[in-house]
């Protein structure tokens, strides 16, 4: 699967891709609007990260083309602004999803991966990550065929890591998952501990394997 | 104390001293001029008796003057020393108290001593000075009210420009883009002050929106490096052989990220506050949306054992919705975090007002310096000291008052709305 990051600023860019790249993503760059066009209208992608701030032209005009083409590309539009105008605005133009600046690459991977779930298998809605099975439409879980009981909160974190699995998530881009930005509360990280403790005794206790493993105390890393 | 009154106060009592001093000294020298007269008259009278005296060895006939008399009386010894003095005497005739200047001689007639006393009524005189006086305090009556009205319809048309600057100016406002309109005067002194004023208020104007711009580009452009730094931690963080050394520098970084970012995102909502870029008002449930932000916050508050009352009633406001709900997470977020542990939080919506309160630190905030952008309490590290002044800024733009009220142990806000 292929994933187009359009962003002008190149270490963003950079970063971007090299946390996105692995085994299952071929992560491809444009720097600027005229790149972004042409690869756009050669190419299918996947997932499109789209900045909206180009040189050259607007993001949301690579956008309009895109839906004028009638190309069914996913996009997530990451921008500086964070009005809620902005986000309506975009969406409205056919985006899948809006990032603000600056965000987590965990929040990012979260979100790209929602994106391209929903694009490929349609109809099915399911994660299925060895004895997991995460079903997406009624937000359930079960393992080994057998259901459990997770709150809401355990299961967008469990839903969170499965979409950054192998990948060290800090425990502030945790906190903003779970509770937004606007709570101003993310500094709370006992609170972040106690859900992810009660998660992983469920999960252990249900038969599935120890996923979740604590690193340094600065964040935590679902490995499978 | 108005000017006026002041000027007026300080002008009246120094005209009436003036006045007072000038009509005592009047009333004296006219009195002392008058009362001279009268004594060389009696010294001419004396002369002539003396001299007739002198011519006759007798003492002449008295001839009845009118409000002149003379009279004489025996001595044991000649009256070296003239003496004169002035003598109040009833006068049967006018029925009324007459003074007399008295002028006392002694005389030697037919080898007797006399004392001759010369009399002069001073009718005359007292009537002159009455008059003079009556004249005189007149005057000054109708000086002093004519002055005063003067004074008063004068300075008053005299500085009604000034009073029309002030009413401008009191409407002015630093963050409106309005230009001042100040009223045409010939007088010199206000024509400059209008001048100065509207190059001063313009200046402020140019500079707040300087300063205003400044903010929002700066917060703006500091978004991209905060993303880039942002990102390179958390791919730092993948790194396998990270030392736990190494690990918890990279997690103080993070701290101070987020800390940044997060300065960074409240400067920017003042500022687009600030630009009326959220204009757009609806009618929103309150009730609703307090609830919603409940169930939000409700695991913060039981992990950390503080009870939450609430009594809503079903209220409806007009504001924008976006700072609806930055106001309220705002709210109950600095009702949380200044909290103490089994605290309680109080939320209560009666009155077109919205209260919340909670247990706090038994310290008031200074509620000269609560609202100001940076103000921390003592302890308060770990907050950028923008919250308030968001939640004031709200407050203000959607036409809301917000007061803070302080009971021991208890912190109170209060938003009321009309």
């Amino acid at each position: 699967m292929k994933v187009l990051v359009i962003e002008d600023e190149r270490e963003l860019s950079d970063s971007i891709c090299s946390y996105l790249a692995n085994e299952q993503f071929v992560c491809e760059r444009a720097l600027d609007f005229h790149t972004a066009l042409e690869k756009v209208s050669l190419y299918n992608y996947a997932c499109i990260i789209l900045d909206v701030n180009l040189p050259g032209g607007s993001g949301l005009d690579i956008l309009n083309e895109l839906k004028k083409e009638m190309k069914i590309d996913g996009v997530l539009i990451i921008s500086a602004r964070n009005s809620l105008d902005d986000k309506v605005f975009a969406l409205k133009a056919g985006a899948d999803d809006y990032l603000t600046k600056p965000f987590h690459l965990a929040e990012l991977g979260a979100r790209v991966a929602a994106i391209i779930r929903r694009k490929s298998f349609e109809g099915k809605n399911q994660v299925i990550l060895n004895e997991l099975m995460l079903d997406l439409s009624e937000k359930e879980v079960r393992i080994n065929n057998k259901p459990i009981d997770l709150t809401r909160k355990e299961y967008e974190l469990l839903l969170y890591f499965i979409s950054n699995k192998n990948k060290v998530i800090a425990k502030n881009a945790i906190a903003e998952h779970l509770w937004g930005d606007n709570m101003d509360l993310a500094d709370n990280y006992d609170f972040i501990y106690t859900h992810i403790k009660n998660l992983r005794k469920k999960l252990i206790q249900a038969g599935a394997a120890d996923y979740i493993k604590s690193i340094y105390g600065m964040g935590y890393k679902f490995s499978a | 104390m108005k000017l006026f009154a002041k000027y007026n106060r300080i002008n009246l009592l120094a005209t009436i001293i003036i006045f007072l001093l000038a009509s005592t000294t009047f009333y004296i020298a006219i009195k002392y001029i008058l009362i001279g007269q009268i004594d060389d008259d009696l010294t001419i009278e004396e002369r002539e008796i003396k001299t007739y005296i002198k011519e006759h060895n007798i003492l002449p006939e008295p001839i009845p003057v009118k409000d002149q008399k003379i009279t004489y009386s025996l001595s044991n010894e000649l009256l070296e020393k003239r003496k004169f003095r002035t003598v109040p005497a009833y006068d049967p005739q006018d029925k009324e108290k007459n003074s007399y200047r008295v002028l006392q001689f002694g005389v030697g007639a037919n080898g007797k001593n006399y004392v001759a006393t010369v009399a002069k009524s001073l009718e005359g005189t007292d009537a002159l000075i009455n008059s003079i006086l009556l004249i005189t305090s007149t005057t000054i009556l109708l000086i002093l009210i004519v002055s005063l009205i003067i004074n008063r319809v004068l300075l008053k048309r005299l500085w009604k420009p000034f009073y029309y600057t002030l009413h401008t100016i009191r409407n002015f406002r630093v963050d409106k883009k309005q230009r001042l309109d100040f009223p045409f005067t010939s007088i010199d002194e206000f024509a400059f002050m209008n001048q100065t004023l509207e190059k001063a208020t313009n200046q402020a104007q140019q500079d707040y929106l300087v300063l205003k711009e400044f903010t929002e580009n700066a917060s703006h452009e500091m978004q991209t490096p905060l993303s880039i730094i942002r990102s390179k931690l958390d791919l730092l963080i993948q790194e396998e052989n990270l030392s736990e050394e190494q690990s918890k520098t990279v997690q103080s970084t993070y701290q101070a990220i987020e800390k940044l970012s997060r300065l960074n995102y409240s400067l920017l909502l003042l500022a687009k506050i600030e630009n009326n870029q959220f204009a757009e008002t609806s009618s929103l449930n309150l009730k609703l949306k307090i609830e919603e932000k409940i169930n939000a916050f409700h695991e913060l508050w039981q992990s950390q054992n503080i009870t939450v009352d609430t009594c809503l009633d079903d209220t409806t406001i007009k504001m924008n919705n976006e700072l609806a709900d930055i106001l309220l997470n705002n709210l109950l977020s600095n009702a949380t975090r200044h909290n103490v542990p089994g605290g309680n939080i109080k939320i209560e919506i009666r009155n077109k007002s919205l209260r919340i309160s909670n247990s706090g630190a038994q310290k008031e905030l200074d509620p000269r310096r609560l609202y100001s952008r940076f103000y921390k309490q003592d302890g308060g590290h770990g907050q950028n000291g923008l919250g308030l002044s968001i939640i004031k800024q709200i407050c203000d733009v959607s036409g809301f008052e917000i007061d803070y009220s302080f009971t021991p142990g208890q912190h109170l806000f209060i938003i009321s709305w009309i």
